[in-house]
């Protein structure tokens, strides 16, 4: 009977002293902020780990987003009321991600944006499809996300298999075009969904099109740290373009690898690529990633707030602005939009408001943010760009090119 | 009481000396162990080079399968390196040492820190992680380990996971989880028999040789060294002639953990610095230590070469499989058929 | 309390207490003090409880095998992560319903349990070759599942919502009691197995191989079967822990059904409260389930001189390491025993 009671007590005590301890979090769900005055918002992003880099540039961008909003008045329907950005670590993990989203839910949250990699934000939607919150995917590419008919999860990015169709086709149109069609191409990519998902919806549509892809070689992004093996694979293999689709760290190990090994190919192209794209790339590859294309989701640099947008990062961080925090960036103005247009802060309320979305984004699209019945944001498309003398330029759609693509890229 | 497999060699350098001294071998009972031996030696030479062709003839191209090769070898000497003071701790101290990786990841990051901040050139950064190291094992061995001698195996176990979660954890507070690099000032490729290899491998692999041959020198040359394969041989004995025990217990410990601090010197412009690298590290230690057979430190070395390149040829005979899994593969079949070890004493 | 063996290893090692019958009623007493418990707490704390629920039952099942059976188990990460992958694998591909996807993962964890065991008994494997043995088994699962297209490779599964909620599928609205409710009936009942275990014949042989394996085999006790019959209930007990945690989080991958930080997290518990014993595998949860939190809670806003912390990870797992071992070296039977021995001698 002792031991019952011992044990008994021992239970509830440590419960009961981390229910003093723990810093005010109310009761059970959320329905909105507290006073009205301040409506939260959560970004959930990788501020530590291996995507730490991107998923702090991305809480930058959702910071940025609701100081814009504030300052133009905040949700004026709401009488003025402000955004409040509440920034929590998914560190790379989907339970870890899982958790924090139960968290900040439970802390009055009314909506989330996040989360880059696509098994986190899987767990995330899971969370915001049984609380009923609202949850706008600026970063993460997997299909399987919007495939199982969640209500409450949007995208704003295009996805996986959008882009690697149009990957492929840009491919295609290009090699055509420059006397030199595209054969076989060899798919280097992390192990992961976001990976393997770009690469299948690639390789069929290049089926379709009529060229071989393979061998396909995959790795762990959090762990690699040389990738020499696989490039000496792709050398052996007779392929005449090498795509990859990876994360920043890893992209950067590619040109590396590829500058060591010097696999006889016409291009290294990226295919949502994390690294290639980027104004970080070629500062930090200098000769060794000049002419890499990369087919991806791209701000519209020919539009002037994007422009401002990509000064006033600068200003305020001292870094170039990355893709990832633009859509973020563009995922709390259709929060914050949908708030306007619902005249209110409850989530379910909201998310009626998102599905009638037609919103003007930063990003180079085919046309306004506008969500279909799954969630995915039609008028997303990616573009095709290149690294041509250390600068990223933008060159296929012709409609939105900032210059001609030059291929072949390399020796060859 | 270590509850360990009967017939392991607990002691020894190398082998031969242990059968010469076996006291009641007569000379054809001694001259059959030594066929035995020759046997093993034979056989293990025999699957190597069975794989080696397999693996040609298995690749996309010889190219490939050079590669491999060229890359475990390389790689397999570092893991020669960290498996010997691991090795040592065992023969000498008894203790499965489960915080080895950890140590190792101390290095690196120290390593890391010299050069991010003080620009040191990564090499130079040995002169202080070799002797930090040192100090840390040392001290962790008095203070913490002493305490656990001579208990079940299980509580080492446990102490010495404790230490590693310490640790690991430690550095991940500390430092963080956001992946960082060593650059090898000067680092080129460099062709090798045809397949290409960084230079920082190539140099980390005869660092890693140069280090094991200074330790053997040490073992075998020394009177510290003498003292220390007594204690191992026969703890009581060593201490009935007059070494004392809880110093070199402490002293093999230090120098064990310096070994794995070398290491991480070696391999920091090879590998991502981040706090989980410790624990891959410890995994392959773990298991070139029983190929080599537990204590064997000339069995460690060339475990390391073996676990190397059973490492690589894993990925062209399981592609898509982690090169880890032919590790496992390889790990499980020796414990099962000859845990003493390829190169530890028959029972 | 009647001491087996002579050897010294036979002292040194606790034995849980008779009579049985008390064991039972604190058992049935602690179940009912238990049920209210998720109705009073705040949705936060919530998270917490089932943790510590979690964590008991894998150690619980943990300490079958290495605790009563005295075989160290150092990759209990495999059984637990064949529960987990098994359930998951038969209701995302089959839609089978979690309940009889448990008895599935028990049927194969168990099994797996007695095939590698009986290799390691028949290879002769002890000690420390054994505890490695049962770790390079863990890992290579969870390399295995990494690579593999059969199981989702490393995205791992996600559980299919249900539209409402459903005893049938173990599916229910994020703040409700019925996931407590069911983590505690699991756990009462292994606690209640282990004690009807011990009691039995299979659990008594168990204890005395334990102690001295070559007595008990003199004794005519045919050891290995009583030793796979333990590897076996330690298996199952920890597979449906794993069935569960996927039904609670709704997603399992390699890393968390494989890595070794399950396998810790089943030892932990038992070695902090007590190996061998009954209650220190519970009351080993019940300290280390809300420390992730409370560390979590405390870096989240930390007090001036920890600030540079703020954000980061790591100081609930360090915090783990240095209470296993000070355990180790100053209550090396765990605090349940220590504990034991000062309060309840008769």
């Amino acid at each position: 009977m002792k031991k019952a009671w011992f044990v008994g007590v021992a239970l509830v005590a440590p419960l009961a002293l981390t229910a003093c301890g723990d810093s005010g979090t109310g009761g059970g769900g959320a329905t909105g902020g507290g006073s009205g005055e301040t409506i939260k918002i959560a970004s959930l992003h990788p501020l530590s780990g291996a995507a730490a880099a991107d998923g702090q540039q991305m809480d930058n961008g959702a910071k940025l987003a609701a100081e814009a909003i504030n300052a133009a008045g905040g949700i004026k329907s709401l009488g003025g009321a402000k955004i409040e950005i509440v920034s929590a670590d998914s560190q790379g993990k989907p339970e870890v991600g899982q958790s924090e989203a139960q968290r900040v839910i439970q802390d009055g949250a009314v909506g989330i944006v996040g989360a880059y990699q696509s098994a986190v934000s899987a767990n995330i939607a899971t969370v915001a499809e049984r609380n009923k919150v609202p949850f706008v995917i600026d970063v993460s590419s997997a299909d399987s996300i919007l495939s199982q008919g969640y209500k409450y999860t949007f995208r704003v990015q295009p996805s996986a298999s959008v882009i690697g169709q149009q990957g492929a086709q840009y491919l295609f149109d290009m090699s055509k075009a420059a006397g030199k069609p595209v054969k076989k191409v060899a798919f280097l990519h992390e192990q992961g969904p976001f990976g393997t998902g770009v690469r299948d919806a690639f390789t069929k549509k290049a089926t379709e099109l009529g060229f071989e892809v393979g061998p396909a070689l995959s790795y762990d992004a959090a762990s690699v740290a040389d990738l020499t093996t696989q490039m000496t694979q792709v050398k052996a293999s007779g392929a005449d373009v090498l795509a990859v689709t990876g994360y920043y760290r890893d992209g950067v190990l590619v040109a590396k690898a590829v500058n060591s090994v010097k696999p006889p190919v016409n291009a290294v192209y990226g295919v949502a690529n994390g690294a290639f794209d980027l104004p970080q790339f070629p500062k930090e590859t200098g000769a060794a990633g000049e002419g890499y294309f990369d087919a991806n989701y791209h701000p519209d640099y020919t539009k002037q707030t994007t422009k401002d947008l990509a000064a006033l990062y600068k200003s305020k961080y001292n870094d170039d602005i990355r893709t990832g925090a633009v859509l973020s960036y563009d995922a709390v103005r259709v929060l914050a939009d949908a708030m306007e247009r619902a005249k209110s802060k409850e989530p379910q309320k909201i998310r009626e408001a998102i599905t009638q979305t037609n919103l003007e984004s930063l990003m180079a699209q085919s046309g306004p943010i506008a969500f279909d019945e799954k969630g995915e944001n039609k008028g997303a498309i990616p573009i095709l760009m290149q690294v041509q003398k250390g600068v990223v330029n933008q060159v296929w759609p012709a409609d939105l090119a900032q210059a001609e693509p030059t291929y072949p890229a390399m020796g060859g | 009481m270590a509850d360990h497999q009967q017939g392991v060699s607990s002691s020894g350098v190398a082998p031969e000396e242990d059968l010469s001294t076996t006291q009641t071998a007569t000379v054809g009972q001694s001259r059959r162990l030594v066929d035995a031996f020759t046997r093993s030696r034979l056989i293990v030479v025999a699957v190597i080079a069975t794989a080696v062709v397999l693996a040609y003839l298995r690749a996309d191209s010889p190219v490939i399968a050079t590669q491999a090769i060229v890359t475990g070898l390389l790689i397999g000497g570092v893991y020669g390196l960290v498996a010997m003071g691991l090795t040592l701790i065992f023969g000498v101290l008894d203790i499965v040492n489960f915080a080895h990786g950890a140590f190792l990841a101390v290095a690196l990051f120290i390593t890391w820190w010299l050069v991010s901040s003080m620009g040191f050139h990564p090499y130079l950064t040995m002169l202080a992680t070799a002797p930090i190291m040192f100090a840390l094992g040392y001290a962790v061995q008095r203070g913490i380990l002493s305490g656990a001698m001579g208990k079940p195996l299980e509580n080492q176990l446990l102490i010495t996971l404790g230490i590693s979660l310490v640790l690991e954890n430690a550095l991940l507070l500390f430092f963080g989880a956001n992946p960082r690099a060593v650059a090898l000032p000067g680092n080129q490729t460099v062709g090798v028999l045809g397949a290409v290899a960084d230079l920082s491998r190539i140099l980390a692999f005869v660092g890693a040789l140069i280090l094991a041959g200074l330790l053997f020198l040490v073992l075998q040359r020394t009177r510290l060294g003498t003292a220390i394969r007594a204690v191992a041989a026969n703890d009581t004995g060593a201490q009935l002639v007059g070494i004392d025990t809880r110093r070199i217990y402490a002293l093999t410990f230090a120098i064990g953990t310096a070994c794995a601090g070398a290491a991480g010197t070696l391999v920091a412009p090879l590998v991502t610095v981040e706090p989980s690298t410790g624990a891959l590290f410890n995994i392959v230690a773990f298991v070139v230590v029983v190929i080599g057979g537990m204590g064997n430190v000339v069995g460690a070395l060339v475990g390391g070469l073996i676990i190397g390149l059973a490492e690589q040829l894993g990925t062209i005979f399981l592609p898509g499989q982690s090169p880890l899994l032919s590790v496992f593969i390889v790990f499980v079949l020796v414990l099962f058929l000859r845990p003493q070890g390829l190169f530890g004493r028959t029972s | 309390m009647t001491q087996t063996a002579t050897t010294d290893r036979a002292a040194s090692k606790p034995l849980p207490r008779k009579p049985w019958n008390r064991h039972l009623l604190a058992i049935a007493v602690l179940a009912v003090l238990m049920v209210p418990v998720p109705l009073l707490l705040p949705a936060s704390q919530q998270s917490i409880a089932m943790r510590v629920l979690i964590f008991a039952l894998m150690s619980v099942g943990w300490n079958i095998m290495s605790g009563f059976g005295g075989m160290f188990s150092f990759g209990h990460a495999s059984y637990f992560g064949l529960g987990a992958y098994t359930s998951a694998w038969l209701l995302v591909e089959s839609e089978v319903s979690p309940w009889i996807g448990m008895a599935a993962g028990v049927l194969v964890a168990s099994v797996f349990a007695v095939v590698s065991g009986f290799l390691a008994l028949r290879y002769r494997l002890k000690g420390a070759y054994f505890a490695l043995a049962t770790f390079a088994f863990a890992e290579m699962f969870r390399l295995l599942a990494t690579n593999t297209d059969l199981v989702n490779r490393a995205e791992g599964y996600h559980v299919p919502l249900k539209v409402d909620e459903s005893w049938w599928w173990m599916q229910f609205a994020p703040t409700s009691p019925n996931y407590f409710w069911i983590a505690l009936a699991l756990l009462i009942a292994a606690l209640a197995i282990s004690v009807l275990f011990l009691r039995s014949r299979t659990g008594q042989f168990a204890l005395a191989v334990r102690d001295d394996q070559d007595a008990a085999a003199a004794l005519g006790i045919p050891v290995i079967r009583y030793k796979l019959l333990t590897m076996a209930l330690s298996a199952a007990i920890t597979s449906v822990a794993g069935a569960f945690y996927v039904q609670y989080y709704l997603f399992i991958d390699p890393d968390l059904a494989f890595g070794s930080a399950v396998s810790i997290q089943a030892i932990l518990p038992a070695v902090i409260g007590g190996v061998g014993t009954i209650w220190g595998p519970v009351l080993g949860a019940v300290i280390l389930g809300p420390l992730s939190d409370m560390t979590a809670t405390l870096l989240r806003n930390p007090p001036e001189f920890l600030a540079f912390l703020a954000g980061r990870g790591g100081l609930d797992v360090m915090i783990y390491g240095v209470l296993l071992i000070i355990i180790i070296l100053v209550l090396p039977q765990g605090i349940y025993s220590a504990v034991r021995e000062r309060w309840f001698r008769p």
